[in-house]
């Protein structure tokens, strides 16, 4: 009997030991199916934040990051995402093992007060949004540096069509006329296509009504790659010191009808 | 046609006669009436009602609406029996209306225990006698009085298990029985196929679609794996009442995207099995992707052709797999005849003699991810396709989009998904669709249409020398069976789900389409 009982405790211990393993599998199986995509695949970040440091942007208790995930973040391009409880709880335990193996976050080099300058006089604001000020043509920045790592926004202004987030993808349409328009594709069918250009219009066409809607593969951000060594590390270091509040741009984008 | 014309409006005077068993079979005698859920038991899908055509299809127009008022899109194809159109829609909801004005006759709910999740499509109705037969989502089939809606009787198919068992599909009366299947491969379940006395409720007979160990297919699975070894039959069958054979498409094995646990062949799963319907006996099997390992299921539509094969006629079944090859298969043996890729692939190099895939190298899911195509979702799905015998085409929708395979050893929990891992779309290229006329006996596409995205929604031939087809931006759309010129649109409003159909009442042609949570029918204005 004793010697049962002794077996049972083993097998007991060993089973809660196996299931946790499994748990963590199970996490990081959602975590790479799910969030890699944009957290990368060890969440050192890409088009998503970084998810290894021990800070997250929205609160770093599991209720905090159940809830990003449950609810996903208004005005982002992250979804809410409908995981069971307990798929939920793996997810979180295996994010947890992610935080902290980035080593403590330095302040990106270079100099943020002519960094800002660099982005005036590229014209930047011409499509890009911070706080209240410039256009929402393009993504806003305006809490850009909480967002994502140097590395990305380094890659973004070099070669921005590296990675295009989905809701910027452009269009072009040709009209009957010979006329070449291109936007930022707010909506398109089998049909018909609509834009919205970059004087913030939108515009609408049936497509037996043109030539030819053309897809743009490349980014309609142009690529600056000939910034100067200096110019481009002080543009990084101003823009790694944007943590604003997204709300003020949501809502210039809301009163002016732009999702 | 204005004598036939004359005999449909007779016809529809008459008091509603029993559907019998003689009518199912002939239900392409029975043009104004739509009797299965194929529309007849070979699943062409083609109507020999021309009023609506490629002259005036222009003129097409809503003609009434049904407004369900249930959440959830409505994957069903309703039955239209002598005026009277009968439908189900998703949670345990059904509906006969006045099928010229779309008009409610009566509703049914089905009753669920305390307790029970009740979120689940369903795709429709049989009839016999003047019974209806219908599945609910926690897998009971359940018989009505098709005249007032009152419950005659209702049979669990399998325990419930914390919805590990449920059932969307429509039922297919063969004689005096209703044979159904079952949905679950992604939560462990062992797959069947059943047949219940239609007077009774008395189950006949059940064909496991999992051979246990020792049994014939046993050896295909590792250990006791065979359990919880899916082969769901989530799509009805089609039936030859001349060789009397059920055809039915097995579902995939389980858990979907872990071969690991269940090496082998996983016998019947990504199967077409033949049965005897009297008795639920095995006639012959056909294996489209042995050891599946991206769930591609065979649950797509398995047609019943009768064609001049290389010189001579012969009895065929023909698939457009999830796998993105179509198959022409020999209805009466099995043999294997053709198979040809008809979207994008990435994971066979070609097809053996016996129709065996030879398997590209690493299109296995695997933990990083593994980029292959087709994407979970298939090729082609369970959306129908219809074939024209004057153009001799088979139209069908094409979903052109890829997935990155992400592979797990699962955990299996009753009532829990058990699909070992994830697949998630590729972020390199967007996704399409086409809707592909393509000659079933070379597999050749004589033309496509593209959509925007990749589509669920089937299509319908009719002798007006239209194909109506749907995309996945709601659009209904009307289609020259000959040269695939878009000849008509009408925007639904929502991703159509479903599959359209065509009826005659008094005279007047209608095509109906279920999108979202309403019935749209259309007709031309009446002069």
């Amino acid at each position: 009997m004793r010697i049962a009982y002794t077996a049972a405790l083993v097998l007991c211990s060993s089973l809660a030991w196996s299931q946790t393993g499994a748990d963590l599998a199970d996490g990081q199986a959602t975590f790479r199916g799910n969030c890699a995509f944009c957290h990368g695949l060890t969440g050192g970040g890409g088009r998503g934040p970084i998810l290894n440091s021990a800070r997250l942007a929205h609160g770093s208790t599991d209720a905090d990051i159940k809830n990003v995930i449950s609810a996903g973040v208004p005005g982002t391009s992250m979804p809410a995402f409908d995981f069971d409880k307990d798929e939920l709880a793996r997810l979180v335990a295996y994010l947890r093992t992610l935080s902290g193996s980035a080593a403590k976050a330095a302040p990106v080099a270079g100099d943020p007060v002519r960094g800002r300058k660099v982005y005036e006089r590229s014209g930047c604001a011409g499509c890009h949004r911070i706080g209240t000020e410039g256009s929402v043509y393009g993504p806003e920045l305006t809490r850009i540096g909480a967002g994502r790592s140097p590395e990305y926004i380094r890659e973004s202004i070099v070669n921005p069509s590296a990675d295009i987030p989905q809701e910027y993808g452009g269009v072009t349409v040709i009209t009957r006329d010979g006329k070449r328009i291109t936007g930022v594709r707010i909506n398109e069918d089998t049909f018909t296509v609509q834009l919205r250009n970059a004087s913030q219009n939108f515009q609408m066409f049936q497509k037996d009504e043109v030539q030819q809607v053309i897809p743009e593969t490349k980014s309609l951000m142009p690529a600056y790659s000939s910034l100067d060594k200096d110019d481009m590390q002080n543009l990084l270091a101003y823009l790694d010191t944007l943590h604003g509040d997204l709300n003020a741009g949501a809502a210039v984008k809301k009163a002016e009808g732009i999702r | 046609m204005n004598r036939v014309l004359c005999l449909f409006a007779l016809a529809s005077l008459l008091p509603a006669q029993s559907v019998t068993f003689d009518r199912l079979v002939h239900a392409l005698s029975e043009q104004q009436n739509w009797l299965t859920y194929w529309g007849d038991y070979s699943a062409v899908r083609h109507r020999d009602l021309n009023q609506i055509n490629t002259s005036n299809v222009k003129n097409l127009r809503a003609d009434w609406i049904f407004q369900t008022g249930q959440t959830g899109s409505l994957e069903t194809v309703p039955l239209v029996v002598d005026g009277v159109m009968y439908l189900t829609a998703g949670n345990g909801y059904a509906y006969a209306l006045d099928a010229r004005s779309g008009r409610r006759l009566w509703m049914y709910k089905h009753a669920f225990p305390p307790g029970r999740k009740a979120n689940a499509p369903n795709r429709g109705f049989a009839i016999l006698g003047n019974r209806l037969f219908m599945v609910t989502p926690d897998a009971n089939v359940v018989a009505l009085e098709a005249r007032t809606g009152k419950l005659l009787w209702q049979t669990e198919m399998a325990e419930f298990h914390n919805g590990q068992y449920t059932a969307t599909l429509a039922p297919i009366v063969i004689k005096d029985k209703v044979i159904v299947g079952i949905s679950g491969a992604e939560l462990g379940i062992r797959g069947f196929i059943d047949a219940y006395d239609t007077a009774t409720g008395k189950r006949a007979w059940r064909f496991w679609t999992v051979p246990a160990n020792g049994e014939p297919g046993g050896e295909t699975w590792l250990a006791d794996s065979w359990k919880r070894g899916g082969g769901s039959t989530w799509m009805t069958g089609t039936y030859d009442p001349r060789l009397n054979t059920l055809y039915w498409g097995v579902g995939n094995p389980g858990p979907d995207l872990d071969g690991y646990v269940r090496k082998g062949d996983n016998l019947y799963t990504c199967s077409l099995v033949a049965l005897d319907p009297d008795i639920g006996k095995l006639k012959w099997y056909f294996q489209f992707t042995p050891h599946d390992t991206h769930d591609w299921d065979a649950a797509e539509t398995p047609m019943l052709l009768d064609l001049n094969w290389r010189g001579r006629e012969r009895k065929l079944v023909v698939q457009a797999n999830r796998n993105a090859f179509f198959y022409v298969l020999d209805r009466e043996t099995g043999e294997f005849l053709m198979g040809k890729p008809f979207a994008r692939q990435s994971w066979a190099t070609e097809l053996d003699a016996k129709g065996r895939p030879l398997l590209m190298k690493d299109q296995e899911p695997s933990v990083d991810g593994t980029r292959l195509c087709p994407g979970l979702a298939g090729a082609a799905n369970w959306m129908a396709p219809s074939y024209n015998p004057e153009t001799r085409l088979f139209y069908f929708a094409v979903r052109e989009q890829c997935d990155v395979y992400y592979t797990n050893p699962p955990v299996y929990i009753e009532g829990r998904p058990y699909f070992g891992s994830v697949s998630r779309g590729v972020t390199d290229e967007p996704e399409w669709g086409l809707l592909k006329a393509l000659d079933p006996l070379t597999g050749e596409t004589k033309w496509d249409f593209r959509y925007f995205h990749a589509p669920w929604a089937g299509t319908l031939s009719t002798a007006g020398g239209l194909i109506f087809a749907g995309d996945a931006d709601g659009y209904l759309m009307a289609f020259d069976a000959k040269t695939g010129k878009n000849l008509w649109r009408f925007s639904t409003g929502t991703a159509i789900q479903n599959s359209p159909m065509t009826y005659m009442v008094n005279g007047r042609q209608y095509v109906t389409m279920p999108s979202g949570s309403a019935v749209m029918t259309f007709a031309l204005p009446v002069e």
